[in-house]
This record gives structure tokens, C-alpha cells and sequence, in this order.
């Protein structure tokens, strides 16, 4: 669903007639759900004279402000852990390169890139969703066939991609997931952010679209997952990285798997019961997995797999699908050993090597002293025998 | 803080200049020299211990030149503690300028002496609030600690700052600016100032007085009180007060500024200075303390608070460039963008490539960044920020590493390099002295320089211990004074079965020179080794995997009487175990770690006799992830991982020795389950389940390397967890025809390496070899022979005697003929083997073939099978 909000940068009519108002979404863009506050910071920034950057809606303290909250002002912190690299991102979307946000799934990458497009340019809706199957035209142009063929190439029948639009704006295009494509595809950016205009050879020699001031490429990538693609060193130099890390508070992430527990398998009364210290073994195990280290620093190796709380969840509604259908109805760390098992080694043998330490090293000691790790060991022993 | 702020002005007026200054701060110490300046001081007070008079001539010889410390040494050898003075220490500049003007300059502060008592028991853990302003640090790891009080000596160096470091207000302040730490607080609000700003010392000092003041009022008395900090500012106001009296002129004096606002309050008879005034004896202080110290030279990377030295400041390296930039026309604005460069032109030194755009965009990084945390100029953490966004392309930060070179570039600028003078004849320290001494009292003969033996009996002999716990840790710190010459060494893991030790010395000029040339990096043999100690953990733990590396240290710790830092050891070892990619390394480094254990009692391991159990087990999952590696081995490799597999099984044996003290429930075995496979050898112990369950699936792995299967095989075999049946089927599905008999000739190699006479006691496996032999082509008997000779030559003489009479026995040859040695070399033997071919192919061919029938079967390609078909 394309949906085009009053202050989007949107003139398309093919787009607007899917707009079915912000009323009926499930999930509307962070300048819609955050009007107030980016009108507050408007207003301070106004109230102070504040020199704005050229092209931007706010001057870059009051984008600061908006990520990592301002109190006076009433505005709320959106996104935890490291206010320096928050400093970081936004100063390099002042700049020439463009930003890269890299890090684990699930450590806020997009949604700190929504934010910081929202505050910048007043919209996170200019956007090239990468994947695999994410072509040239998504980044630069396409036509309109039937009036491509019915009039030849011309303003009329271009389709302009997010990228154009925002370099026509003057604002930030957020490309997300963008090692999803191909190396060709994503190296279609490297002239455009070194050179910053657009050539349209169909319109003409000297046809061009060229960035106002504003414009820059907020992406955000996955470096090790799998079936992610490298980035050629040229598009690497254009680019300013900031690492995002995962969130380590294990209360959160317990909170968050009920919660996602609660929306897969209705309320807690409903589903097997997952009793919290049975949740702690699972977020404990992830942890482990995920940081390489036990909490009192006892190392671990690592599983490419991705170990982040998507997965997490995953576990334990397969864990409680598991109890439900061939156990006793009670989710025991027996079932939540038996699936993790199953994800974090996604039938790949060296991760099931990484995974048996694990349970050598760090699960086996455990066992001695509680109960829980051992039935976690019993089940865990008898898959790999 | 108003009511102060008036004190401090009415105090001016007094001619009683306070400076309250951060240590190793340039901002304070550019002040301190205007002040100095401005004032003319009659008398320059600074806040270090009062004995420190005596070393005033040293200090302002023309010749020294920071970085340098003052040593002082507590009772009895213990307490040590450093006083370090950086070209931009507002100590050093305030000394330096009084004197130049000619004030007179005295230290004021407690003793040494009488202080390291405090200091201890504010260090104690859980007390959490330690002295502030203590511009003398404890020597890491003084030699005399009380177990267990901090072993990590370099985190308790760091407290220079740390009640600023800890205090709630600054905490808020931090939070409120936006900066991460306390540090960059103080950068952000002080160090940021032009180079006129700081000139205005008044207005420098006052923010400063502000800034620790409000620190200040977090603490209570009974805290301040515990970690000495009011008995010092007693001692100090009192100075200041008698200094005031005696001379005309101005009273400058230089303090850490956490503690100016209660030297304000004691010296204005405020009713808040009482609980500092009240400390002071009825009689008055009397002439200053007198007690030794010694001068001697610093390098910045034991002032580096980063590098975990923590004499103050982060990043020494930093500070000096900003020192120098105030002097210079420019100011400290174009400091970055140079500081840029160099990291750029460091880390292409060591490999990465760094553009001369990425540095231009690093430059405007940095500007930008310091424009929106509203800086004049881009500081430490804009530029560090800036180097993060600009030049790490990856997800790896600015770690220092293998393979991160921007990392340590940065290390290295922002650390700085910079090693001090001390002008020639300074008064050695007393290192020397000491370990001549101690030699002397274990009646080693140093009064000349021949080399001597001394013969030991370690394991007997306490005395015996000493002594080898001497002369061992004299030759860790590189002194050269003794070395190893034979008997049980723990640290090769040589010669652990004999009993007495013999060691040479020899108490040599260069003895002593490299003692003091040591002295800088600790007061006492102990701390100089506890100093290496650490930087060659450092080094193991950044540029090298190696558990077998850590595991010598660790013993040669032991050995040098170090002990105390082994739960340190215990755990760097652990990690270093856990990224070993080297199964050998993994394997000798847990056997170190076993000898270790058996030797408890004499290296006096007793107490942690459980971690090294605990690090055991640990280690040997880490060898079950790793076995199955073996598997992938090719035939150059091959060799080399039976041998790590026949470790593996001396290692496993041993470990199966090592048991924990027996447990109520009734054994180590952790698990009731039925005894683990693998024979008597861990029947004792769950530990190596793990191991053995690895070394089976590799066993049953048809696509390992047939070298190491067949090790495996006989391993098994000789540990009863295969029985001999099993033993055979496998070996003549190795051996059957048709398979490759270079496979099958690797396959041999393993297993007779690992049990050669296996060969002997099993007949049906001895008929298995032998067929499988016999059966084999020519030709490629031919080409495997040298591989299989090789393989043989495992068999001690006797055994091959009675492998031949077997042999004889079978083919109904005689025992001589076989078990005979030639004189021909390999190359005679393939040379004849091949004419002899040649000849009877050529008879062959001209219709002779019968000439040549009689000639072959003397000197047939396979012998086994000549014999055989010999009547």
C-alpha cells in the first residue's frame, strides 16, 4: 500500500489514488505519528532562530532532540543505547556522503532512519525498499508504457523513482535493506551521490535531474546475514557507517516476546503456559548466543545464524505449538532446547558445531546447578548423539 | 557555593591565590601560568607530598623533561605510588614557572608515607569513593597488596578522577550536555576554551571551583573522612596558613580541585571547614615529613587513562598537541584537522588505505559535529566521532586488533609515545638494592660477577621453592640474571617427570643496569613483573590466539611466585581458549595447564586447584568443537594431527587423573547416567564426554582424513571403546581391494603411530594388513612404499623383530630374511626395482619372456606376495 500523507513530497496521482487515509493504517509514518513533537521543535527552532541547514525542516539540534528526547520541550526519547552516534548520523546527513546505518535485524536500524528522515525532511515516505529483486529503475526511473509508447520519452510519461523525487526536493531518501541488492543495483547510487544529479539520456543529452539542497541517501544494511550481498569498496567510500548495536536489557526482550507470544497465540490463559523462568532459559540462551559471551563473561562462539528476538520469538511459539500438540501442554526448556536447536543452526553443520560448545561448555556446567538448564540438557544432548 | 565564591575573592585579597585545577589538564595548566605570571608569587604551593622538597633540584634541573614521576614507596616495600607530571601537568608549569620567577616552591600535601593507609582502605571494594585529587597513584600493582584488595592493578590506578567520576551532579550535567562520560563534561566545558579564555585565569578557575564544588557537596564527611581526603586538606590549609604568615608576597598554591572548596572554607574559619580544621593536631604540623622518593622517568602510555594506566587523563597523546596548539599562532582550532592526518598517515603505515578525500570529509565531520555539540573547535570525542563515521567501514568501531589498523593508529596518536628525562646521577631507585638483597638472603652469591649453578629440589624443599621462585622471576622481568639450565620446566612442560632443578647466575653489571632501566615500571621485582606481566597478557590477548601461549605465561606466573594474578590469568587463558582456531595449541596449552595441577603443591596452587579443574573442562569443549576440524586435514597436514591426536590422548589420560576434591553426593561425575564410552581413562569423570563423543562421530566419518581415522581407530582400540572385532571389520573395509592405496598406506600411518603394537596382539588384524598389503598392485606398491616404510618405523626394534617372525610365520619364510637391514638407500632400492622391471618387460617383448620369469621371482615387485608364492 502506497499511502501519500499531506506532506509528502508525492505529486503522482497514480499514488495518491491508493491512499486510503492515515486513519486506517496499521502503522503510519513517524511524521504523522510525531506531529506534535516536530511541530514543538519547529517552533523552538523558529522561537531561537536557529539557522537552518538548507533543505531541512529543523536545524540539526532540534533533529537531535527529536531522536533522543528533550524533556523541556516534551519530547520523548525514541531510540536508546548511544546518543554519540545519534550526533554522528546527523551531522553526516549534513554533509557530502551519505549515511549507512549497519547492524544486527532488530536493533532499530530502520526505525531510527524513519526518524531521522522525518525530522530531516519532513517525510520517511521517499523510500526504496531493497530486495533481491530491486532492479535500476527502482532507483532511478521508469516509464509509463502506455504513454511511453503512445508519446515517445517525456516528462509526461517518466515515473520518477524515490531517489529522483527527493533529489528534486531537496530531501533525504531512505533506502532500506540495500545489501539485498544486487552489487550492480546498489552501485547505481555511487555516481549519483558523487555527482548528485541524475541523467535522463531519453529526454535529450542535456536532460538531468539535479539534488537541491536537502538531498542525501540514508541506507540502512545488513552486513553478515546471509543471502546479503557485498558492497563494492566505490559505494563504500560514499558512504559515512555507523554501527548500530544490538539492546541488551533481557527484561525488555522477556516483556517483548510475551507480548509478541500474546499476539501469535492469543492471552497467556489461551496458550500453553511458558512460565517466566522457562522464558528466562530461552532469553538467556539467545543472549549467550547472540553477544558470544554468558552475562559473567564466559565466552561463546557465536552461530552466523542471526540470534536476534525475531528469532527469539519464533522459538517459543514453536516451543509452546510443541507443548500444545506433543507434549503435556506445558512449555518446558526441554521443547524450548529442542526447537532453538532447530533455528539456530538452520541445518547448517557449523553452526551446529557452535552450538554443541554451547551446550558442552556453558549448558553443561549450568545443569549441574539447576534444574531447568538440565532438562535443556537432557534434550539437547539426545539431538545430536 | 556563593557564600565560597566571596571567600575565594576576600581570600585573593589576602594574597592566598587558590588554583583549583584538574590534573594533566592543559586549560588549567595555561591558567596556573598566567597566574603565576600575573601574581609573582613569593611562595608556590602545590598539592604532593611534603617530602617531595627534597627532590626539587632534580625536578627543576634544566635537564629533566616530563613525562616524568616522582616514586614513593610505603612501609616495608608495600603502597608504592607514582607521581606523574606531564609537559602539561598545571603542577608542572606551576613549579617550573614559580621557579623560573623566583618563588620559592615546596610541596604540601601528607606524606606518602602516612597516607598509603587511607588510600588502601578507600580503595577497598564497595567503599566506593576512593580520593579524588590524589595526584600520587598507586603503583600498579604495588608489591605488598593484600589478596584479593584489587588484582586488577591498573583499574585501581584510576582514581585520580574518580570522585568526580562518580559524583550524581556531574552525572546530570553529563546527561544535560549531551556528553557520554564525565571527561568529555570537562572537555566540553574547559578544555574547549581559546587560548585568551584560559589566559583570564580568574575566570577559569572560578568555573572550576564551581564545577568540583558542586562534586564536592555530593559527598559526606564520613566518606571523605574514610578515604583520607580531610585529613590531607587539614595538613594542606594548615601549610597554606603558615606560608602566609612567614612570607610577604603572593601565595599561589595548586591544588586538585576537589579539594579547594574545603581548603576556602578551613582557611576563611568557615563554619563548614570544622571537620577540616578539627583534624589538624593541637601543636601544630611541625617541620614537613621526610621520607624517600626518587625521580624517575614516565612514558605517556602509563598516563593514559584509556590505556588503563589512569594517571588522569584519557588520551595523554591528545593533550600534548592541544598544549602545544595554545602556544602556537593558530590555536587549537587547526588541531584536528592535523591530528586527522596523522591517524590517516598511521593507519596507512600499517596497511589501510585512507584517502586524502576521506580525511577532508573526517576535517568537516568534525567541524559539523563540534558545531552541534557547540564547541569552538572539534575535541576529543568530535574528532574521535568523526574518525568513526569517516573512516570505519565496517561494524568493527575503532577496536584495536588484528587487522584493525585505523584502530590502533588511533591508539597510538591520541596515546602518544612520549618518554621522559631524568638529568644523569639522580639517585637510582631502590629496585636494585632490593633484589641484590633478597639474592643475598637465599645466599645466592652476588658479590662478584662469575656465573654459579645452583641445583634444586623444588618439589622437596621450601627453601628450595624460594630460591626458584627468585631466580624465576628475575629472569620473567629480563634482568639476566638466571636462567633454566635443566630439570622439571613447567613453562616448555619439559622434563616434568625429574625431580631436582639447575639454574645459572650470574650478578653482572648489566644486572643492575637493566634494574634500573626496570625501574620505571615498578619499585619492587614484583610490581616490574606484575608490569610485564600485563603487557604481555596485552600483548597475547590482542595480536595472538594461542592458548598454548597464555598457558606459559600462566606458568611461567606460577613459577615466578606470581600467583595472586591468576584468577586473571585463569580467565584471559579461558577466552584465549575459546578463539583458538588451533587444535594443537588448544591441546598443549590444556597439558600445561595439567602439569600445573599435579604440581599444586609445590607451586602452592592449592586454592585454585578448582579453577584450573573448572578451566579444564572448559577447555576440553573447546576441544570437542575443534576435533571434527581433524577430519579436513590433507595428507601434508596429516602427520601433524595425529601427533595433536596422540596429545589429545596423553592429555585425556591425564585428565582423567585430575579429579576435584571428592563431593557429598558422592563423585565428580556430574550425572547419574551410565559411564561415559571411553574406557577406563575417564571413567573417573564426565569431563572428556564430550571429547570422546566428537572423536567417535569423526571415527564413523567414512570422509576423514583416512590418516586420522586410523589413528582414531587404534585409539579407540587401545582404550577398549572398540572392540576387536569392530577393530578389524574396519580396518579391512579400509584395506579391501580396490581402494586407494595411498588412502589405505595413510590410513596404516595413523594407526600404527597411534598403536603399533596393536599390529602384534591382534592376529585378525595382522591378517588384515597382511592381506590388504599383499592384495595391492605393484606399481602401486611402488609408489606408497617410502609412505608405508615410514609408517612401520613406529614399531620399537623388538617389535619389529616379532612382526617379522609373524610375517615369516605366515609366508612360511624364514625371520632373517625379512628382519634384515640393507644398506641400499631408498633411491638404490626404487632404481634396481625399476631396471629390474624394465629388463624383464624388454625380455618380454623379444620373446624371452622365460629368461626373464626366473629373475623376477627373486626380486619380485611385492615381496609379501613373492613369499607367499614361494614353495
Amino acid at each position: 500500500m502506497v499511502t501519500t500523507p499531506p506532506t509528502s513530497a508525492s505529486t503522482h496521482d497514480e499514488a495518491s489514488a491508493l491512499d486510503r487515509g492515515p486513519a486506517q493504517e496499521i502503522r503510519p509514518p513517524a511524521e504523522v505519528r510525531f506531529a506534535d513533537e516536530l511541530a514543538v521543535l519547529e517552533a523552538a527552532d523558529r522561537a531561537k532562530g536557529s539557522e537552518l541547514p538548507p533543505g531541512w525542516r529543523l536545524s540539526p539540534r532540534a533533529v537531535r532532540a527529536f531522536v533522543v528526547g528533550d524533556a523541556e520541550l516534551g519530547v520523548r526519547r525514541k531510540f536508546y543505547g548511544d546518543d554519540p552516534l545519534v550526533d554522528r548520523a546527523v551531522v553526516s546527513l549534513l554533509g557530502r556522503q551519505g549515511l549507512m546505518l549497519v547492524g544486527e535485524p532488530g536493533t532499530a536500524k530502520s526505525m531510527l532512519s524513519e526518524l531521522l528522515a522525518a525530522a530531516v525532511s519532513g517525510t520517511s515516505n521517499l523510500t526504496v525498499q531493497g530486495t533481491a529483486g530491486t532492479t535500476e529503475d527502482h532507483v532511478r526511473y521508469s516509464w509509463n508504457y502506455a504513454l511511453l509508447i503512445a508519446e515517445g520519452p517525456s516528462e509526461r510519461s517518466l515515473v520518477p523513482s524515490a531517489v529522483q523525487q527527493a533529489m528534486s526536493a531537496g530531501k533525504v531518501v531512505r533506502f532500506e535493506e540495500i545489501t539485498r541488492c544486487a552489487p550492480e543495483i546498489q552501485d547505481t547510487l555511487v555516481s549519483i551521490l558523487s555527482e548528485k544529479q541524475l541523467m535522463i539520456p531519453e529526454l535529450g543529452s542535456e536532460a538531468r535531474v539535479s539534488a537541491r539542497p536537502g538531498f542525501n541517501v540514508l541506507a540502512t544494511a545488513n552486513l553478515k546475514d546471509r543471502g546479503v550481498h557485498e558492497m563494492s569498496a566505490a559505494l563504500k567510500r560514499r558512504f559515512n557507517f555507523e554501527t548500530i548495536k544490538p539492546l541488551t536489557d533481557r527484561q525488555f526482550e522477556i516483556d517483548l516476546i510475551e507480548a509478541q507470544l500474546t499476539a501469535e497465540l492469543g492471552p497467556a490463559s489461551e496458550r500453553p503456559p511458558l512460565a517466566r523462568d522457562v522464558l528466562d532459559v530461552l532469553v538467556t540462551a539467545f543472549q549467550d548466543l547472540r553477544a558470544g559471551a554468558t552475562s559473567n563473561g564466559a565466552p561463546v562462539k557465536r552461530p552466523e545464524t542471526v540470534m536476534s528476538t525475531a528469532e527469539a520469538v519464533n522459538v517459543a511459539v514453536a516451543a509452546s505449538l510443541e507443548a500444545r500438540y506433543l507434549g503435556d501442554g506445558t512449555v518446558t526448556p526441554a521443547e524450548v532446547a529442542r526447537q532453538l536447536a532447530g533455528v539456530a543452526s538452520k541445518g547448517d553443520e557449523e553452526d551446529a558445531r557452535r552450538l554443541r560448545h554451547y551446550v558442552d561448555n556453558v549448558v553443561r556446567e549450568r545443569a549441574r546447578r539447576d534444574p531447568r538448564w538440565k532438562s535443556f540438557l537432557s534434550a539437547a544432548e539426545s539431538l545430536w548423539q | 557555593m556563593q557564600r565560597a565564591a566571596a571567600a575565594v575573592e576576600r581570600l585573593r585579597a589576602d594574597g592566598i591565590y587558590l588554583a583549583p585545577v584538574r590534573h594533566h589538564s592543559p586549560a588549567c595548566a595555561l591558567a596556573v601560568g598566567a597566574l603565576v605570571e600575573e601574581v609573582r608569587p613569593a611562595v608556590v604551593l602545590v598539592e604532593g607530598p611534603e617530602e617531595y622538597g627534597r627532590l626539587l633540584p632534580a625536578l627543576l634541573d634544566p635537564r629533566t623533561r616530563p613525562p616524568v614521576a616522582v616514586l614513593s614507596l610505603g612501609t616495608e616495600g608495600g603502597g608504592a605510588g607514582f607521581y606523574p607530571l606531564a609537559e602539561f601537568s598545571p603542577e608542572w608549569v606551576a613549579l617550573r614557572t614559580g621557579s623560573r620567577l623566583g618563588a620559592e616552591v615546596a610541596f604540601v600535601d601528607l606524606s606518602w608515607v602516612a597516607r598509603a593507609g587511607d588510600e588502601r582502605s578507600g580503595d577497598a571494594p564497595g567503599r566506593g569513593v576512593p580520593d579524588d585529587g590524589a595526584s600520587v597513584e598507586d603503583a600498579p600493582g604495588g608489591a605488598d597488596d593484600a589478596p584479593g584488595a584489587d588484582d586488577d592493578a591498573f583499574a585501581r590506578t584510576l582514581q585520580s578522577e574518580r570522585n568526580l567520576a562518580h559524583s550524581r551532579t556531574i552525572a546530570a550535567v553529563a546527561e544535560r550536555l549531551g556528553c557520554r562520560d564525565h571527561d568529555e563534561v570537562w572537555d566540553h566545558l574547559f578544555e574547549a576554551r581559546t587560548s585568551e579564555r584560559l589566559a583570564d585565569w580568574r575566570e577559569l578557575f572560578d568555573d572550576v571551583f564551581a564545577w568540583a564544588g558542586l562534586a564536592r557537596l555530593d559527598y559526606e564527611e564520613e566518606v571523605l573522612d574514610a578515604d583520607g581526603s580531610l585529613a590531607r586538606e587539614a595538613l594542606m590549609s594548615a601549610r597554606v596558613a603558615e606560608h602566609r604568615a612567614r612570607v610577604e608576597g603572593p601565595v599561589v598554591v595548586v591544588t586538585g580541585a576537589f579539594h579547594t572548596l574545603a581548603l576556602v572554607e578551613a582557611l576563611t574559619g568557615a563554619p563548614e571547614g570544622e571537620a577540616v580544621v578539627r583534624r589538624r593536631p593541637a601543636g601544630g604540623y611541625g617541620p614537613p615529613t621526610s621520607a624517600d622518593a626518587w625521580l624517575i622517568r614516565y612514558d605517556h602510555e602509563r598516563l593514559d587513562g584509556l590505556r588503563g594506566y589512569g594517571a588522569g587523563m584519557p588520551s595523554p597523546g591528545f593533550y600534548e598537541r592541544l598544549w602545544a596548539a595554545h602556544r602556537e599562532p593558530g590555536g587549537p582550532s587547526a588541531l584536528g584537522t592535523s591530528l586527522l592526518v596523522d591517524v590517516a598517515a598511521e593507519a596507512t603505515a600499517r596497511g589501510a588505505q585512507v584517502s586524502l578525500a576521506e580525511i577532508a570529509s573526517a576535517a568537516e565531520q568534525a567541524t559539523r559535529l563540534a558545531d552541534l555539540r557547540e564547541r569552538p573547535w572539534p575535541g576529543r570525542t568530535d574528532l574521535l566521532d568523526a574518525l568513526t563515521s569517516c573512516f570505519v567501514k565496517d561494524d568493527g568501531g575503532l577496536d584495536v586488533g588484528i587487522g584493525r589498523p585505523l584502530g590502533q593508529a588511533v591508539a597510538e596518536v591520541f596515546g602518544g609515545r612520549a618518554l621522559g628525562e631524568v638529568p644523569p646521577g639522580t639517585a637510582s631507585p631502590p629496585l636494585v638494592q632490593r633484589a641484590r638483597e633478597r639474592a643475598e638472603e637465599l645466599r645466592l652469591v652476588v658479590t662478584d660477577s662469575t656465573p654459579r649453578r645452583t641445583r634444586l629440589d623444588a618439589r622437596r624443599t621450601p627453601r628450595h621453592r624460594e630460591r626458584r621462585a627468585f631466580l624465576a622471576l628475575m629472569d620473567f622481568v629480563g634482568s639476566g640474571f638466571a636462567h633454566q639450565v635443566s630439570g622439571p620446566d613447567h613453562v616448555a612442560g619439559r622434563g616434568m617427570g625429574l625431580l631436582i632443578e639447575e639454574w645459572e647466575y650470574a650478578w653482572t653489571p648489566l644486572v643492575e643496569a637493566s634494574l634500573v632501566e626496570l625501574s620505571h615500571q615498578g619499585a619492587t621485582l614484583e610490581a616490574v613483573a606484575v608490569h610485564r606481566l600485563h603487557r604481555l597478557e596485552h600483548e597475547l590477548a590482542t595480536t595472538g590466539r594461542s592458548a598454548l601461549g597464555v598457558a606459559r605465561l600462566v606458568a611461567q606466573a606460577v613459577v615466578a611466585g606470581l600467583s595472586e594474578h591468576l584468577d586473571r590469568l585463569v580467565a584471559l587463558l579461558r577466552s584465549t581458549l575459546d578463539v583458538d582456531p588451533s587444535l594443537e595449541s588448544v591441546v598443549g596449552g590444556l597439558h600445561r595447564l595439567v602439569d600445573l595441577w599435579d604440581a599444586r603443591v609445590e607451586l602452592g596452587l592449592e586454592d585454585h586447584a578448582d579453577d584450573l579443574l573448572d578451566l579444564l573442562d572448559h577447555g576440553l569443549a573447546t576441544v570437542a568443537y575443534l576435533v571434527p576440524g581433524l577430519g579436513a586435514v590433507d595428507a601434508d597436514a596429516e602427520p601433524a594431527a595425529v601427533g595433536t591426536l596422540v596429545a589429545l590422548r596423553d592429555l585425556l589420560r591425564e585428565a582423567g587423573r585430575a579429579t576435584p576434591a571428592p563431593v557429598p553426593d558422592g563423585g565428580a561425575h556430574p550425572r547419574g547416567d551410565a559411564p561415559p564410552p571411553g574406557g577406563a581413562l575417564t571413567r573417573t569423570t564426565g569431563r572428556a564426554e564430550p571429547v570422546l563423543r566428537e572423536l567417535a562421530r569423526l571415527r564413523e566419518d567414512r570422509g576423514a582424513a583416512p590418516g586420522v581415522r586410523g589413528a582414531l581407530v587404534a585409539l579407540a582400540a587401545t582404550e577398549d571403546a572398540l572392540d576387536d572385532d569392530v577393530l578389524v571389520a574396519e580396518v579391512r573395509a579400509q584395506l579391501s581391494p580396490g581402494a586407494d592405496p595411498v588412502a589405505v598406506v595413510r590410513f596404516l600411518g595413523g594407526l600404527l603411530r597411534v598403536a603399533p603394537d596393536l599390529l602384534l596382539h591382534t592376529p585378525e588384524l595382522f591378517d588384515a594388513v597382511h592381506t590388504g598389503l599383499r592384495d595391492l598392485d605393484g606399481d602401486a606398491f611402488l609408489a606408497v612404499l617410502p609412505d608405508l616404510r615410514r609408517a612401520f618405523t613406529w614399531l620399537k626394534p623388538a617389535e619389529t623383530h616379532r612382526l617379522a617372525q609373524q610375517v615369516a610365520t605366515r609366508t612360511g619364510s624364514r625371520a632373517e630374511r625379512i628382519d634384515v637391514h640393507l644398506a641400499a638407500t631408498e633411491q638404490d632400492l626404487r632404481a634396481g626395482l625399476a631396471l629390474e622391471r624394465e629388463l624383464a618387460a624388454m625380455l618380454t617383448r623379444d620373446g624371452l619372456g622365460a629368461w626373464g620369469f626366473g629373475a623376477s621371482r627373486h626380486t619380485p615387485a611385492n615381496p609379501l606376495s613373492d613369499q607367499e608364492n614361494q614353495p
